[in-house]
C-alpha cells in the first residue's frame, strides 16, 4: 500500500523569487525507510514540513500530496496527529513537560484518551526503548541522546503510521547518534512503521536504507536504491558527493565497473576486488611540524574538579600547543575535552598544576589581555553569542569600545565578512541563518578580537560537508596569519582531514599526541572510515582523497 | 527511610496535612498544643532523620523560647499580676499564652517541614490538575524552563565571558551592560527555541477537543480506608470544637473545660489523627519484621 504520494509539488516562501521546492514527484511505499540527503538549504526540511499539513510553512503551493489515498489537506487534525509521527531537530527544546512520564503521555493526553490506556501505551512505550530505568526522572537530568530518545519514544506511543525524522542526530554525539539510528531502524523493521529521514551524517543511515532522495535546489536529483544513488551521482559527478558514506566516496574517485559498496567491510571487499598491491608510501605528512616552534599554550600537570569532594575531572593533565597549528583534540564523550578547554580559555580554574599562554600564567592575565588580541573561544552555541538584529550591527558591535572611526569599523567588518564569507547574509537576523552559517558568523565575531589562539568547542556540530569543508578553508587560511587553533571534537573524519596534530583525550588526560597520520593509522578502532577500509592495503591513507590517491597511483 | 504514608493517594496526604495544619494552629488548648508539637517532632524526625533533629534542637527550641518570652514583655493583659517591669505588668496569663503561642507556631513550622517532604511538586501539580487541567500543564513546563534557562545562563554568561563581556568583566557600568546584554540573549534565545517546542507540541496533537489529564496515582482499596480514617477523626473534632472540647480563654482569665469522659475521647481521637503517618510507618515496619524471620 502507498503511504505518501507526491504529485507535481512546488513551492515558493512568501516575498521569495526562488523556488523552494520544484516539481517533486515521489511515491513512498508503506514499511520503507527513506532517507533525504543534501546540502543545507535545498529544501528537505521544507519537504518533509509538507508531509504534515500542521507544520506546513506558509507560501505558495501547487501540487498535492495523499497520504493513504486521501488528500492529505482533507485529513483531520486528530489522525494526523496520531497518524503522522514528526521528530525534530532539537532534542532539548522538543521536551514539553518536566518529567519523563509526562512527557511520553503528553501526546496521548492531547488524544484525549483515559488514564487506563495511558498508562497501557506509556508502558509499552518505555519497555521497548529501554526507558524504564529513568522513568520517573526530571527531564533536565537526561543526557542529550536519552532526550531525543525520549522524543521519538513519545511520539511513538501515538501509534503513528509514518515517522518523521528531521536531521534527528545532528545535536548529538556519534555514539548517541548510533544508537539513537539503531532505535529508529529497529521501530521499521520490527514495528513496519514507514521511516522517512534527514540526515547529514549517511555514514550509517544509508546502509540502512530502502532508497535515498538526493534533493538539490529544492529539487529531487537522484532517487533510488543507496547503491544505485552512488553510481548514479557518480556519472552525474555531482558535487553531492562529498556528503556521501566515505565508501561511496572511494568508489567515485576509482575507475571501476563493480558495484557500490556501503558499509565499511563492502568498501574492503571492494578494494580486495581492484587487485591492488599493499604499499605504504604513496602518502605522506601533509607538512612537517617547523621545529622548534613556539609553544604557545602549556598546560602542566593540571587537575580539576568541580566540587572539592566532586570526582576529578582533569587528572594530571599535561599538553603542548605549538604557534601557527590546528591542534585537534578528539576523544569520547564525557572524557572531560570540553572542561579542559574552560581550563584554558580562564572560565575554570584548576586546583593544582598550571596553564601559562604564551609563557605567562593564565590567572595572571587581567580579562582585557586575555581577550583582546590574544585568546578568542568559540561556543559550542553560536547562539550565546549573538546580541543585535543584523549580522552586520553585531559584528560591529564587538568593536564598540575600541576608538576607530566609522569607516575603518565598518572595513574591519568587512574584511572579516569576507574571510568566513558572510558578506552577502550582513543583513539578515543571526537568527535567520542556517547552523552553518550562525557558525561562521559566530566565528567572525570572535575574530574581530583579533585573537592569536583560536579555542573551538565542536565547531562541526550539526554541519553537513560542505559546511565543514569551507570551516576547514578557514581555519587553514588562519594559520596561514599565524593564528593557532585548538579545538575539540567528536569528528574523526575532519581531524583527520584539516588538522595537522591530534590528542587523544581519555578519562582526564591525554593519551598520545601525534600527527594525523601516525595518530590515526596507529588506532585500529577508533579512526577514520577511510582508513578502516584501507588500512590492510595502504596503512597510512587516513582520508577519502589519500585512499583514492593511493588507488590511483599502485 | 521509606515513609508508607508519602505512598499513599495525594488527596489521602493532601486531607491530612491540610486538617493537621489548620488545627494546630486554631487549636490552643494546651493539650492539643501538646499532642500537635510532639506528633510533628516525631514525624519530622522519622521523615528527615537527623538533620530534621539537629533543625529542630538548634533552630526551634530557641525560636521557641524567643516567642515565649517576647510575648509577656509586651502583652499586658490578664488578671493575674506577677510583678512590674518599668511600670508594665507582667501577668501570668501572658506568660502562658506566650509559651502555648510559642508552641503552636513551632509545631505549625515543623508540620510544614513534613508538608514539603511528603507533598512533593508532581503530587501537587496532580491535584490542582484535577481541578484546572491546563494549569498543571503550565505547572510542568514551568517546572520545565526553571533548570532549562539555568543552564542556558551559563552557556551564555561563559560565552560572553571568554569575548571580555562577561558580568565580572569592566567597570560597574560596563558589567550592568553586560549582565542586560547576557539576559537579552537569554530571551531571544528562549523564544527562538519556545518556536521549536510549540511545533512539537502542535505534532503531538496539543489544542485538540478533549484533552485528558494523566496522572501515575491510582486510588486503591488502602487509601480509602485511611481517607476514612481521617475523615472520621477530622469528625470528630470538628464535634469537639461544637462542644467547646479543645477551646480555651487565656484573658482576662484562664478557662477551659474539665476534662471528662468525652473530652477524653477528643483527646485521643485528635492524637490518633496526628500519629497517623506515624502508626502506619510502624504497622509496615512489624510487618517486615515478620515477614523476614519467616525467612
Amino acid at each position: 500500500m502507498v503511504s505518501f504520494e507526491i504529485k507535481d509539488l512546488s513551492f515558493f516562501y512568501p516575498n521569495s523569487e526562488k523556488k523552494a521546492l520544484n516539481n517533486i514527484n515521489i511515491q513512498i511505499e508503506q514499511g520503507e525507510f527513506i532517507t533525504i540527503c543534501g546540502k543545507s538549504g535545498c529544501g528537505k526540511s521544507t519537504l518533509l514540513r509538507h508531509l504534515k499539513p500542521i507544520l506546513t510553512p506558509h507560501g505558495d503551493k501547487t501540487g498535492e500530496i495523499f497520504f493513504e489515498g486521501q488528500p492529505l489537506l482533507k485529513m483531520n487534525l486528530r489522525e494526523q496527529a496520531s497518524k503522522i509521527g514528526y521528530v525534530l531537530q532539537n532534542p532539548d527544546n522538543q521536551i514539553v513537560t518536566d518529567k519523563v512520564w509526562h512527557e511520553l503521555a503528553f501526546g496521548l493526553e492531547s488524544l484525549g484518551l483515559d488514564n487506563a490506556t495511558i498508562r497501557l501505551r506509556i508502558a509499552e512505550m518505555a519497555s521497548f526503548f529501554g526507558i524504564q530505568d529513568w522513568f520517573m526522572k526530571d527531564v533536565a537530568e537526561l543526557s542529550g541522546g536519552q532526550k531525543q530518545l525520549l522524543n521519538l519514544a513519545s511520539i511513538m506511543a501515538m501509534q503513528p503510521q509514518v515517522l518523521i525524522l528531521d536531521e534527528p542526530t545532528s545535536q548529538l554525539d556519534p555514539i548517541a547518534a548510533s544508537e539513537f539510528l539503531e532505535t529508529v531502524k529497529k521501530i521499521n523493521r520490527e514495528i513496519g512503521t514507514t521511516v522517512i529521514l534527514s540526515e547529514h551524517r549517511l555514514e550509517e543511515v544509508f546502509p540502512m536504507s530502502d532508497r535515498a532522495v538526493v534533493m538539490d535546489n529544492g529539487e529531487i536529483i537522484v532517487c533510488d536504491t543507496p547503491q544505485n544513488v552512488g553510481e548514479r551521482l557518480k556519472k552525474n559527478e555531482n558535487d553531492m558527493y562529498v556528503s556521501m558514506p566515505s565508501a561511496v566516496q572511494i568508489y567515485g574517485g576509482i575507475e571501476s565497473n563493480l558495484p557500490c559498496p556501503l558499509t565499511v567491510r563492502e568498501g574492503r571487499k571492494f578494494l580486495d576486488s581492484l587487485g591492488l598491491k599493499p604499499n605504504d608510501e604513496y602518502i605522506t605528512e601533509k607538512k612537517q611540524a617547523k621545529n622548534p616552534a613556539e609553544t604557545v599554550i602549556c598546560l602542566n600537570d593540571v587537575w580539576f574538579k568541580y566540587e572539592k569532594s566532586g570526582k576529578d575531572i582533569i587528572k594530571g593533565l599535561s599538553l603542548e600547543v605549538k604557534k601557527g597549528m590546528i591542534h585537534a583534540i578528539v576523544g569520547g564523550n564525557g572524557t572531560g575535552k570540553t572542561t579542559a578547554l574552560t581550563l584554558i580559555n580562564g572560565v575554570n580554574k584548576p586546583y593544582r598544576g598550571k596553564v601559562k599562554l604564551n609563557g605567562k600564567e593564565i590567572a595572571k592575565y587581567s580579562g582585557k589581555e586575555l581577550f583582546s588580541n590574544n585568546l578568542g573561544v568559540l561556543p559550542q552555541n553560536p547562539q550565546a553569542l549573538f546580541v543585535k538584529n543584523t549580522v552586520e550591527l553585531d559584528l560591529l558591535e564587538m568593536l564598540s569600545d575600541k576608538h576607530l572611526s566609522q569607516e575603518e569599523k565598518s572595513n574591519k567588518v568587512n574584511e572579516v565578512a569576507e574571510l568566513v564569507e558572510i558578506t552577502d547574509r550582513l543583513q539578515m537576523h543571526p537568527y535567520d541563518l542556517s547552523g552553518g552559517e550562525q557558525q561562521k558568523a559566530a566565528l567572525a565575531k570572535v575574530l574581530l578580537l583579533e585573537p592569536k589562539i583560536l579555542l573551538l568547542d565542536e565547531p562541526t556540530k550539526g554541519l553537513d560537508n560542505f559546511f565543514k569543508i569551507k570551516l576547514g578553508g578557514i581555519l587553514n587560511k588562519l594559520i596561514s596569519n599565524g593564528v593557532t587553533v585548538l579545538l575539540v571534537s567528536h569528528d574523526i573524519e575532519f581531524c583527520a582531514k584539516f588538522a595537522d596534530v591530534c590528542s587523544m583525550f581519555f578519562d582526564g588526560s591525554v593519551i598520545t599526541t601525534n600527527t594525523p597520520k601516525m595518530f590515526f593509522s596507529g588506532n585500529s578502532f577508533y579512526t577514520t572510515a577511510a582508513n578502516r577500509m584501507s588500512r590492510h592495503l595502504f596503512r597510512n591513507a587516513i582520508t577519502n582523497e589519500d585512499v583514492i590517491k593511493s588507488c590511483n597511483q599502485s | 527511610m521509606k515513609d508508607t504514608f508519602s505512598g499513599l493517594h495525594p488527596i489521602v496526604n493532601f486531607t491530612y496535612f491540610t486538617a493537621v495544619i489548620l488545627f494546630s494552629m486554631f487549636f490552643m488548648h494546651p493539650v492539643f498544643l501538646g499532642f500537635s508539637l510532639v506528633s510533628a517532632l516525631i514525624y519530622s524526625i522519622y521523615l528527615n532523620g537527623i538533620k530534621a533533629a539537629k533543625f529542630n534542637f538548634l533552630y526551634m527550641l530557641p525560636l521557641l523560647l524567643l516567642v515565649a518570652l517576647i510575648n509577656p514583655l509586651f502583652n499586658h493583659e490578664g488578671v493575674t499580676i506577677l510583678l512590674f517591669i518599668n511600670d508594665n505588668p507582667i501577668t501570668y496569663e501572658s506568660i502562658i499564652y506566650g509559651i502555648a503561642s510559642a508552641t503552636m507556631f513551632i509545631s505549625v513550622i515543623i508540620w510544614f517541614s513534613c508538608y514539603n517532604s511528603v507533598v512533593t511538586s508532581d503530587k501537587f501539580i496532580y491535584l490542582f490538575g484535577k481541578i484546572i487541567p491546563s494549569l498543571s500543564l503550565i505547572l510542568s513546563m514551568t517546572l520545565r524552563f526553571v533548570p532549562k534557562f539555568k543552564a542556558q545562563i551559563k552557556v551564555i554568561s561563559n560565552a560572553q565571558k571568554c569575548i571580555g563581556r562577561d558580568v565580572s568583566n569592566g567597570n560597574v557600568l560596563q558589567r550592568a551592560r553586560n549582565g542586560i546584554k547576557i539576559i537579552s540573549i537569554l530571551i531571544t534565545w528562549a523564544l527562538e527555541n519556545s518556536i521549536e517546542t510549540a511545533d512539537s507540541m502542535k505534532c503531538r496533537g496539543y489544542g485538540l477537543k478533549g484533552r485528558t489529564s494523566f496522572s501515575n496515582y491510582r486510588f486503591d482499596k488502602r487509601d480509602k480506608s485511611v481517607l476514612g480514617t481521617i475523615c472520621g477523626l477530622i469528625l470528630l473534632m470538628i464535634f469537639g470544637m461544637v462542644l467547646g472540647e479543645n477551646t480555651i480563654d487565656y484573658f482576662p482569665s484562664i478557662i477551659f473545660k474539665e476534662i471528662t469522659i468525652i473530652s477524653a475521647i477528643v483527646y485521643i481521637g485528635y492524637a490518633a489523627l496526628l500519629l497517623i503517618p506515624v502508626a502506619l510507618n510502624i504497622m509496615e515496619d512489624i510487618k517486615w519484621y515478620h515477614l523476614k524471620s519467616k525467612i
